[in-house]
């Protein structure tokens, strides 16, 4: 038993810390999403993430021949860990350059692909940048239900059908998206395949769909008609949904940032209730003490999954149970969070620095961005349905 | 970072697991609760043989010499089979003090006896406010030539009756800081002006009311300085919280596995239990919690063992043990449906239990002041890269 991490991994987290106190703006929160919603965060975003791939650190977990530093699982940890208690902003490349495309092209695709794509996600390029269509109106948490279709005919798949849910497509170079090959496959599972799609192809159209708050990082997407070179399959025909459940699980293991970044949150509402003499408050005192042993057990649960990972046992309902377990942590943080702001909790996310929001609306943006941080890759409860079926051996119930 | 058990640990987890399994069926748990003992003394016996009680006193006294971790995984295997047995009370409660601060003396004479004997030793802290916070120790040592006198009432005081030897937390000084004053005696019970009468608790565990009226005591009785007892009963609480978190992690993950085992056969309109979403989100829920406690407990554990024990660890730890251990026996009893409620199911032995354990060194509130306290004076990390101004 040890609960420290390595030197190496140490290191990093020093060099880190430095990068932040150079590069950032002092006491900058970070906002799941909020890089997408304007202009100007884009543009910093996208500044970021040259810094980033300068530094190594954008795709630091990819071996060294695709632009990466084959960084350790703990190195990637603590890298997570700092990454989202700073709010480094830029790291996805959009909604999945660095966490999915990127591995799975390694794993799925081809020569050609691997060349022409991974290395300007690598340089933080904008042509780099990448959205993901996989949820339709009738595919959301049962995503194999999925009725986009792609026909080929010669040498070109014919796509017709809609996305939503699509994160970034206003930014994206890309899309990664699922689509059926195969209508008359027998079960849904089949017939399923990866594309990359250009998002200046013909017959693509972007619908953005602002969220209730007023944001922009949604869009829904329309093909008709829609070309896409067959060379821009991904794998297998067919095989889609297997290389899917590989990308989805890319995608899936970020519990330890989510705890990082609610950490940061609640030392920034100790300091805060401080100052306005709340946290004298035993509720209050006492709520966020709470809180604060969750965010450390989520940590810890998070790092046995590595952990088994890094042994080589298969990790299986170790991530949706800590996927579930940080949706609750983030839900009553921005409850909690906002109770301790009161009136001030009202303020328009927009206006981060407006005078009267605090905390530079960090707390309203996990008030309201928490349902869908909760929604988003596989929501609370088909996570439980997972852990049900994989961790405690109980009959699919659902 | 490694999160796997040692070789070694590993073996004592499984002969103390299978000792147990042999020796504390949950028909031995209901008969001892009628034995006015409230252990089995042949068991411990065979216990002593085995070197349990002495599993973390240093060689030189009779002992294993084990570490901090094994004995953490030791009140987890206790736990899990709610073996009634004054262990927590003697090595937790005792024992680790007598070794961080007993004189050489004391060591020899009581560590010994606890690991080659298995002595039966406890702490008697608990008064009438009953918070665990220095005030509440309200007992008073007047000076009386060259010792002291004790008089006062000890509450919940766990095997009193059966004990060889107590520590006494008493005041010998007054002073306005409650924790300044209070001195550690270790007095045996059946001394002259000490008389109790075991409490009637759910549990039937062997909790005792101790009446002191004017008990003698000498100077060479006390544990560590007179006036300093406060530090060595935070010590105590500390350490006694983390294990007793360990203790009620073992407990709460077998009565979840008693509930999950369950909810695999009962059936009801044609279905196994345990295939409706109601009842499987319940469960997914409290598993993730008990996984948490586990490495909150081993994270702790480890923290000791290195010599750099956390208080916040050990807070978050007993905090999230009282959370979760009442849920699961409560939500898994309900999972059971009436026989659950019943006195032939084994879920409710382990929810007797619940409201002893949730007091053992610190109720929750009392551990959540302690996480907050850290957290009011603790500098965050991006205070310390960009300075206080905002």
């Amino acid at each position: 038993m040890d609960f420290k991490f390595g030197e190496k991994a140490e290191k990093l987290r020093a060099e880190i810390r430095e990068f932040v106190k150079a590069e950032m703006p002092p006491r900058y929160i970070g906002k799941q999403f909020e890089e997408e919603t304007t202009e100007e965060f884009w543009a910093f975003a996208m500044h970021m993430s040259k810094k980033l791939s300068e530094k190594g650190w954008l795709t630091l977990s990819w071996p060294k021949e695709y632009g990466g530093m084959a960084a350790d699982l703990w190195e990637q940890a603590v890298f997570g860990e700092e990454a989202f208690y700073w709010g480094l902003p830029g790291l996805g490349m959009g909604i999945s350059g660095t966490a999915w495309v990127g591995p799975s092209l390694m794993l799925f695709g081809t020569k050609e692909q691997q060349e022409k794509y991974i290395p300007t996600i690598a340089a933080g390029d904008p042509d780099g940048v990448w959205c993901t269509g996989y949820s339709e109106p009738d595919a959301g948490s049962d995503m194999a239900a999925l009725q986009t279709t792609a026909v080929k005919d010669g040498d070109e798949y014919v796509i017709n059908g809609q996305k939503v849910w699509t994160s970034c497509a206003h930014h994206a170079r890309w899309l990664w998206c699922a689509v059926r090959t195969d209508p008359n496959a027998k079960k849904k599972h089949q017939g399923l395949s990866l594309m990359i799609v250009d998002m200046k192809s013909e017959g693509l159209t972007v619908r953005p769909l602002e969220n209730y708050a007023g944001g922009h990082v949604f869009n829904e997407l329309f093909f008709n008609d829609m070309r896409v070179p067959a060379e821009n399959l991904v794998g297998v025909e067919g095989q889609g949904w297997g290389q899917l459940m590989a990308a989805l699980s890319f995608e899936r293991g970020t519990a330890i940032g989510t705890a990082a970044n609610a950490k940061r949150i609640v030392e920034e509402l100790v300091i805060y209730a401080k100052e306005t003499g709340q946290f004298k408050q035993p509720q209050i005192r006492h709520k966020l003490a709470e809180l604060s042993i969750d965010i450390k057990a989520a940590r810890l649960m998070a790092l046995e999954a590595i952990w088994k990972t890094d042994q080589g046992q298969t990790v299986i309902h170790e991530p949706s149970r800590d996927k579930a377990f940080c949706d609750i942590i983030q839900e009553k943080l921005g409850r909690i969070g906002a109770d301790i702001l009161g009136v001030y909790s009202q303020m328009d996310l927009g206006l981060p620095d407006n005078r009267w929001t605090q905390l530079k609306g960090a707390v309203e943006h996990l008030y309201h961005f928490n349902i869908g941080l909760a929604l988003a890759a596989g929501t609370t409860d088909t996570q439980r349905n997972i852990v049900g079926q994989f961790g405690l051996q109980l009959p699919r119930a659902y | 970072m490694d999160y796997s058990i040692g070789k070694e640990q590993e073996m004592l987890r499984k002969s103390t697991r299978e000792f147990f399994e042999k020796e504390c069926p949950k028909d031995k748990v209901r008969e001892l609760k009628t034995e006015p003992k409230a252990y089995d003394a042949k068991m411990w016996k065979k216990m002593v043989k085995l070197g349990f009680q002495g599993l973390i006193i240093p060689e030189a006294y009779g002992g294993m010499d084990g570490d901090f971790i094994e004995l953490t995984l030791f009140m987890e295997e206790l736990g899990r089979n709610i073996v009634p047995m004054p262990y927590f009370s003697t090595v937790a409660l005792c024992a680790l003090p007598i070794m961080e601060y007993g004189s050489d003396e004391q060591k020899e004479k009581y560590l010994s006896g606890i690991a080659e004997k298995g002595d039966i030793w406890t702490l008697a802290q608990t008064e009438k406010r009953a918070n665990n916070e220095a005030s509440e120790i309200q007992m008073s040592a007047g000076k009386d030539g060259d010792g002291f006198l004790l008089n006062g009432t000890k509450l919940f005081v766990p095997y009193a009756h059966v004990a060889k030897m107590m520590l006494v937390a008493a005041r010998t000084s007054d002073d306005s800081y409650p924790e300044k004053g209070i001195t550690l005696f270790a007095i045996d019970p059946k001394s002259e002006g000490i008389t109790m009468e075991v409490i009637p608790t759910i549990a039937k565990d062997g909790r005792c009311e101790v009446v002191f009226e004017n008990v003698k005591v000498s100077k060479s009785d006390i544990l560590g300085q007179v006036d300093q007892g406060w530090e060595i009963l935070d010590h105590i609480q500390q350490q006694g919280a983390l294990l007793k978190a360990a203790e009620m992690y073992g407990g709460g993950q077998a009565a979840f596995d008693i509930t999950l085992n369950y909810i695999k056969e009962r059936k009801q309109f044609g279905k196994v239990l345990g295939s409706f979403q109601a009842v499987q989100f319940m469960m997914v829920d409290m598993q993730a919690h008990l996984d948490g406690l586990k490495y909150l407990v081993y994270n702790a554990a480890w923290q000791v063992s290195i010599g750099e024990s956390s208080r916040s660890l050990n807070s978050s730890a007993k905090a999230k043990a009282n959370k979760i251990y009442h849920e699961v026996c409560h939500y898994g009893m309900y999972l059971h449906g009436a026989i659950g409620w019943t006195e032939e199911m084994d879920i409710g032995l382990y929810h007797l239990r619940t409201r002893s354990m949730i007091y053992d060194c610190g109720g929750t509130d009392l551990h959540l002041e302690a996480i907050a306290c850290e957290m009011e004076n603790e500098e965050p990390a991006f205070i310390k890269v960009f300075g206080s101004a905002s």
